[in-house]
């Protein structure tokens, strides 16, 4: 695979001390890449080069890494990202109405990023607030006993909250 | 007045941040009496959050519950006046207190009750005295193993294997160099139980894990939590450094020849690696691939060093073991299973929330007598245990006790402590297909039978319940079931037929209705049921006109309304919000 | 110290450590493995591995499982052959591709064209000829006169046209029929067994010959004066110069065929003789007798059966025939007889079909060059009567329209009533069909038809060892390669019931892949290679073979064509290899397919994911043996694939280009591309 992206470079000195502190750590390699998208959001392919050049650890093996676990993501998301979760409890109170509720109004599905870069929808597992089922938690805030109508409430909220600020 | 807010998870997502954060504003503008506001972790009444708890000293003075914001008010005015009566709207109910009344709590002895960032409130509780007398009374590994045997503790996290057998193991291999790891990365969507002992009694489990370590000869231990638990990681991260200034962790602990060090690796989202030996990959930085067993991990485990994997749970336990005895843990439970399991109790039941009580309780005095029964007293249908990995048991199987070997003869396994609790509006074909995508999607893809098949098996149920199923496809997905268990790699394949298998155990009639009759007698699969408006019951309000999504809903006020088929997208709006139970699901 | 054990039974000696793969396949109990390879770690992905292990409650996975003193271990319990079976399904669920080509799989004798074309490209005739004898012992023959059911096949037609696969068959055979290294049958150690085949046309001598390679001892009895049946009586010299028939004969004959021409059975010979002496008996007498037409008029002088027509030069014979001759039938028969008659001097040569051309059921270019050669096409029309004064003087049509169409999808003709016409002829020849005569043949169960009833997979008949092939069996007359098919799946049947083995023959698994033109879209346009030969004036008063052959320039370029469908790995493919040892249904399994780009690996390597199994060897050989990681495992789950990650310019640095990945891979998931 070649990156055939044409995304900007991004500025690797960023993650010097990240690499730094792990430099000669085995096994470190998932708390780099966690580190890594915290700084850059994602994680893009130049960063996933560096690491692997930093590190040592060839980087089929860091993509391979990047791609298997669902915390890591290889493009942006958006300003809000939408984690909804997919628990047993939530699923027996109604998650799927949710998603279709979200799907409504943002038109997104799990994994998508509305055109306007505004939200991003990721299906989440267990968030083990099954008393507050369902759940969906949007940069780091929990909703709980979710109905549809309240949650396309509270995405019209961050919506307009968003256009404020621009 | 010691003002103590509940702040979980859950807590903190009911809206105790917003609480805490009142209360404190409110205090300074005016705190005649010294009140202090401090926090506890998750107390297990989730149904209740966000829960304070008022404390004269030690005395829990009113525990008051579904506390908004609003409430602080009042709070601070009855703590600031004395007079707490105005706390009575607030008030948990004696019928709601009984939950915890009903329960028995060793892993969960703390929680909820101390702050969990604070290392004086577990000490004076007893905590790390277990540890004390180990590194003082000169306990040797044997004797640390041996205790634990008398418990008879078995693993908490699914599989039930015994504790001190594979502490013994490890203990045995050769080698200098042994590591003790913590799974936490507790991944059956419907369980918390293990966040609840992180966030709520950390130190806890820092001491288990130092005696499995003094035990099996391990100079590290690490704890693997899951990524979707950052206030855990947190805490966690508090009561490590707290436990190593005072001496509990890093080199000599307690002035003995005894070191370890702890440290913490956050998951990056994989339900596999829970799983040990994907676990162990995960550890060394590797996609979280399971390895084949033999060799066990007690033998080659991390870096292929001796090692040990228990979960929160089950460590959790041996500080308690240790500081009572193994008997008296031993004397709780049935000759099978001693001691007690911790329950997230979820779903459609009245009283959600964390139980823990003694092995060989029925399912039945769980559900009913600890958690109040079904919402809406609706018909209970299945409660699920254990998962993705484990199944449902019916009506008829209520009085099943709490014990791996009867769980187990359900077709059902005890897990981790995942209880959700299904009523007659839950499809169980759907509940099947939930589990099944949940697998197929965790499925780390390195062997054949899980990959695909539980993909196939995943299809085959979409199939039912879009109301496509065939005949034979039953016995297809039984067949299917069969060599999944038997070739799957580990233990997240073997056991992912568990929910189907149940499924048709118990509810094979349901399925068949899906396949044979295209019909979902629990009204829920959207390809398979009709809305339609009950004549006699409609009172032409309009208000499910008002709410359909696709128009579908026409009619003139005050006459009985009609929903067009052909528009209808089945959204259930309209059943939501009729107050005359007129819409018709079938 | 070593550990005993039992494997199905047999005793096995472990060398301690030694796992139970791989003491088993030492003591010859052969278990089945995608992913486990010596110089790699022990990997357990594919579970294929499994045993039972009796007192042990799980099925243990044999490459890692190191058995204990006085195991009992099995490979062959339900269970243990469910769960296998069950991962070859699951994996062939999800696995796209030809395991072999349409060309292959089209081919009634399921002759390896791809491969032999391949070998023609190469110029490699020798090989491509051992190729075609793997299949059947005919290649010069069969390749002049085959109506390629191959070509039928070929995606070469989704680009522009098919290969001409069967012109490149005679090439080669050609070649080396005209070379010093002529091909030589090998023959089997002796069985001490016999077979008595009857008749040798192609059927017989193909099954002569299988049945010389396992071994065992056959006569061919044949009732006309020399061997080749169909192909030397009822085929023209023109498509088919007898003299290279009996080159390839004579091959046969030296692998130790006793050929017994002229006797007739009941006459010169009896057959329950023939089923008491032998150990097996092979009927192969084919369909000689033309079917009648059932007009008034038949029985008259100058009325002749195509066969008997074409037969009589066969013979060396030649026919009188007048200046007006009519052929009746629309089949490769008729083409034959009009086109002889042509050569024979008729100066008005009509073929009368009741249908119209397109329903025709001769090959295009034989009814191409008969136009070419004068014959006189009368379609829609079909004979009512003949008449004449004590012999033929002409013949009374029916003018035919089509209608509906019929069981077959043919339309069937219908007369226009009232509607005739009228033709002055010398002589009619019957080519409407033939049917077999089983004269003779005592004892053996009969069609309504009055062709020989046999089993269609085991290609018995009433008698227990008696067999059948070919024309003579259940549906009749049909093409020369569907009798060869017929007749080395019989001797496959014969051999068994020689061996006391079971007899029924089973049609291998294969992947097969389907495509269309969009599949093709960016492959360059080449025409198909013409085949050069007489024109219609130098050719049509004379017997000489029309065609003069490709040159050996124009062979290889036209091989060259070839798309290479069918899997490069098909004979060191495991997969295939356990699909069909586990008889496999993946049909059982429906669902999601994926359908995946190929993926480039540093220019040297082509990576196919719809074929890989993900059983890890490439990347971990990759890893463990070349001590490089060039390539690795992204995604997971059902989407778990095999990828490098580098930009081009990179991946010499990192890619040690050994191929090493490729020789592991246990599938045609890898190719070399260098």
């Amino acid at each position: 695979m070649s990156c055939g992206c044409n995304h900007e470079a991004s500025d690797l000195s960023l993650l010097a001390d990240v690499l730094d502190h792990y430099r000669g750590i085995d096994g470190s390699l998932i708390a780099i890449l966690q580190q890594a998208q915290d700084i850059y959001g994602y994680l893009p392919t130049d960063v996933i080069y560096h690491i692997a050049e930093e590190t040592g650890v060839a980087p089929a093996k860091v993509m391979g890494v990047a791609t298997f676990y669902t915390q890591f993501r290889l493009k942006p998301v958006g300003k809000y990202l939408i984690m909804l979760c997919q628990g047993t409890a939530c699923h027996v109170n109604g998650s799927e109405l949710i998603a279709a509720s979200i799907k409504d109004e943002l038109g997104i599905v799990d994994g998508e990023t509305t055109d306007d870069g505004l939200f991003s929808l990721k299906h989440v597992a267990c968030l083990g607030c099954c008393s507050l089922s369902p759940v969906m938690m949007i940069n780091g805030e929990t909703y709980g006993s979710l109905t549809p109508d309240k949650t396309k409430t509270i995405l019209r909220e961050l919506a307009a909250k968003a256009g404020d600020n621009a | 007045m010691k003002i103590v807010v509940g702040e979980g998870s859950c807590g903190l997502a009911a809206g105790a941040g917003k609480v805490h954060a009142k209360l404190d504003e409110l205090l300074a503008a005016s705190n005649p009496t010294g009140s202090v506001v401090t926090i506890t972790s998750c107390i297990g009444m989730c149904f209740l959050e966000p829960i304070v708890d008022l404390y004269d000293g030690d005395q829990l003075v009113r525990r008051l519950v579904h506390v908004t914001s609003s409430d602080a008010e009042t709070i601070v005015a009855a703590v600031n006046s004395g007079d707490l009566s105005l706390l009575d709207p607030i008030t948990i109910t004696p019928e709601d207190a009984s939950f915890l009344e009903k329960q028995t709590r060793i892993a969960l002895r703390n929680c909820g009750i101390i702050n969990p960032m604070s290392i004086d409130e577990y000490i004076a509780r007893g905590g790390y005295s277990a540890l004390e007398k180990i590194l003082k009374s000169g306990m040797t590994q044997d004797d640390v193993i041996e205790e634990i045997d008398k418990s008879g503790l078995k693993g908490r996290g699914g599989a039930g294997f015994s504790t001190a057998f594979k502490w013994r193991a490890a203990k045995n291999s050769a080698g200098d160099e042994k590591y003790l790891i913590c799974n936490a990365d507790e991944g059956d969507p419907g369980a918390f139980m293990d966040r609840a002992v992180i966030e709520g009694d950390p130190h806890n489990l820092i001491e288990g894990m130092l005696i499995g370590a003094y035990a099996i000869g391990a100079q590290e231990a690490i704890v693997y939590v899951r990524a979707e638990y950052p206030l855990a990681i947190v805490r966690l991260e508090n009561a490590i450094k707290d436990a190593t200034e005072r001496g509990y962790l890093g080199s000599n602990i307690l002035g003995s020849s005894f070191s370890c060090k702890m440290r913490i690796k956050a998951g990056a989202g994989a339900f596999v690696c829970g799983e040990e030996t994907a676990l162990i990959e995960s550890l060394e930085g590797k996609r979280g691939m399971p390895r084949l067993k033999p060799p066990f991990p007690a033998q080659s485990g991390f870096w292929f060093k001796p090692s040990n994997i228990n979960n929160v749970e089950t460590y959790a336990n041996v500080a308690w073991i240790i500081a009572n005895g193994g008997e008296k843990f031993a004397a709780m439970g049935t000759p099978d299973s001693k001691g007690t399991k911790v329950f997230a109790l979820t779903g459609k039941i009245k009283r959600g929330g964390l139980v823990e009580i003694p092995m060989g309780k029925t399912l039945r005095e769980v559900i009913y007598d600890i958690g109040g029964g079904i919402r809406n007293d609706k018909e209970f249908k299945a409660v699920q245990l254990g998962g993705p990995s484990g199944g449902c048991i019916p009506a008829s199987l209520l009085d099943t006790i709490i014990d791996y070997k009867a769980l187990g003869a359900t077709g059902a396994i005890m897990g981790s402590g995942g209880m959700v609790v299904m009523d007659e509006t839950t499809c169980m074909v759907g509940m099947a297909r939930f589990f099944l995508d949940f697998t197929a999607k965790e499925s780390c893809g390195k062997c054949v039978h899980c990959r695909i098949g539980t993909k196939r098996m995943l299809e085959i149920l979409g199939r039912i319940v879009e109301g496509k199923g065939e005949e034979g496809d039953i016995e297809k997905l039984e067949e299917l079931c069969m060599a999944v268990k038997d070739g799957a790699l580990c233990g997240l394949g073997q056991t992912a037929p568990n929910p189907v298998l149940t499924t048709i155990r118990y509810f094979r009639d349901e399925m068949e209705a899906h396949i044979n009759e295209k019909r979902c007698p629990a009204g829920e699969c959207v390809s398979l049921i009709t809305y339609s408006i009950d004549k006699d019951k409609c009172i032409g309000c309009s208000a499910c006109a008002r709410k359909c999504p696709a128009n579908a809903i026409t009619g003139e006020i005050k006459s009985p309304y009609t929903i067009d088929p052909e528009k209808c997208i089945k959204c259930g709006n309209c059943k939501t919000v009729c107050k005359q139970d007129a819409i018709i699901v079938r | 110290m070593s550990i005993k054990y039992t494997i199905d039974g047999v005793e096995v000696e472990a060398l301690e450590g030694e796992t139970i793969l791989a003491s088993a396949t030492r003591a010859g109990v052969e278990i089945p493995t995608l992913c486990f390879a010596e110089n790699t770690a022990i990997y357990g992905a594919c579970g294929v591995c499994v045993v039972e292990v009796e007192g042990v409650p799980k099925l243990l996975r044999s490459c890692s499982a190191i058995p204990a003193e006085g195991y009992v271990v099995h490979t062959d319990t339900p269970r243990v052959i469910r769960a296998r079976k069950t991962a070859f399904e699951l994996l062939l669920s999800d696995h796209t591709g030809d395991c072999r080509g349409p060309c292959k799989l089209n081919c009634p004798a399921g002759t390896d064209c791809q491969k032999y074309v391949n070998e023609i490209k190469d110029g490699k005739y020798f090989d491509a000829v051992s190729t075609i004898y793997e299949a059947f012992p005919l290649p010069a023959s069969i390749g002049r006169v085959c109506p390629h059911p191959c070509e039928d096949a070929c995606r070469r037609q989704l680009v522009e046209e098919p290969i001409s696969i069967a012109f490149l068959k005679a090439f080669a055979a050609d070649k080396v029929l005209a070379s010093d290294n002529k091909y030589v049958i090998s023959v089997g150690a002796d069985t001490g067994k016999r077979v008595a085949i009857i008749g040798g046309g192609p059927a017989g001598l193909t099954a002569a010959y299988k049945l010389r390679e396992y071994g065992h001892a056959v006569t061919i009895f044949d009732q006309q004066p020399k061997m080749g049946g169909m192909l030397r009586y009822g085929i023209p010299e023109y498509r088919l110069p007898k003299a290279v028939l009996d080159q390839e004969i004579e091959i046969i004959s030296n692998a130790g065929v006793v050929m017994k021409n002229n006797v007739k059975l009941g006459r010169d010979i009896a057959f329950d003789e023939l089923v008491r002496t032998y150990d097996a008996v092979l009927i192969a007498i084919g369909a000689w007798t033309s079917v009648p037409m059932r007009v008034p008029g038949e029985d008259l002088p100058g009325v002749v059966g195509g066969i008997d027509f074409l037969g009589k030069l066969g013979m060396g014979e030649t026919p009188v025939i007048g200046k007006r001759v009519a052929i009746c039938g629309g089949g490769n028969t008729a083409m034959d007889a009009c086109r002889t008659a042509v050569r024979l001097g008729a100066e008005e040569v009509y073929v009368v079909y009741r249908r119209t051309r397109n329903e025709m059921p001769a090959a295009d270019i034989e009814i191409e060059e008969a136009e070419e050669e004068g014959v006189i096409f009368k379609f829609l029309t079909n004979p009512i009567e003949i008449y004449g004064d004590g012999k033929v003087e002409g013949m009374t049509l029916q003018v035919m329209e089509l209608g509906e169409p019929d069981a077959s999808g043919r339309r069937s003709p219908v007369p226009v009533e009232g509607k005739t016409e009228d033709i002055k002829l010398d002589n009619v020849i019957m080519a409407i069909g033939q049917v077999a005569n089983c004269e003779g043949i005592s004892g053996v169960e009969l069609t309504k038809k009055g062709t020989i009833l046999c089993d269609e997979m085991t290609f018995r008949t009433n008698i227990e060892n008696v067999f059948a092939a070919g024309d003579v069996t259940n549906k009749g007359a049909g093409i020369a390669i569907a009798a060869i098919g017929e007749a080395s799946k019989a001797v496959f049947c014969i051999n068994n019931y020689l061996e006391g083995a079971e007899v029924r023959y089973k049609a291998p698994y294969y992947v097969q892949d389907e495509k269309t033109e969009a599949d093709f879209e960016d492959r360059e346009k080449q025409p198909r290679a013409g085949m050069p030969g007489m024109s219609p004036e130098e050719r049509k008063n004379n017997f000489k073979p029309i065609y003069y052959g490709f040159s050996e320039e124009v062979a290889r370029k036209e091989a060259s064509r070839c798309l290479e469908c069918g899997c490069h790995d098909y004979y060191d493919c495991r997969l295939i290899k356990y699909a069909n040892w586990f008889d496999v249904d993946p049909s059982r399994f429906p669902g999601e397919v994926h359908k995946r780009d190929f993926i480039d690996i540093a220019n040297v390597i082509e990576h196919n994911p719809n074929k890989c199994v993900l059983c890890g060897l490439c990347y971990r050989t990759c890893e463990q043996v070349a001590k490089k990681t060039f390539i690795g495992l992204y995604n997971r789950g059902f989407n778990t694939i095999i990828n490098p990650m580098f930009p081009k310019a990179e991946a010499a640095s990192y890619c040690a280009t050994c191929g090493l990945c490729v020789d592991a891979c246990p599938t045609g998931a890898m190719k070399k591309s260098f």
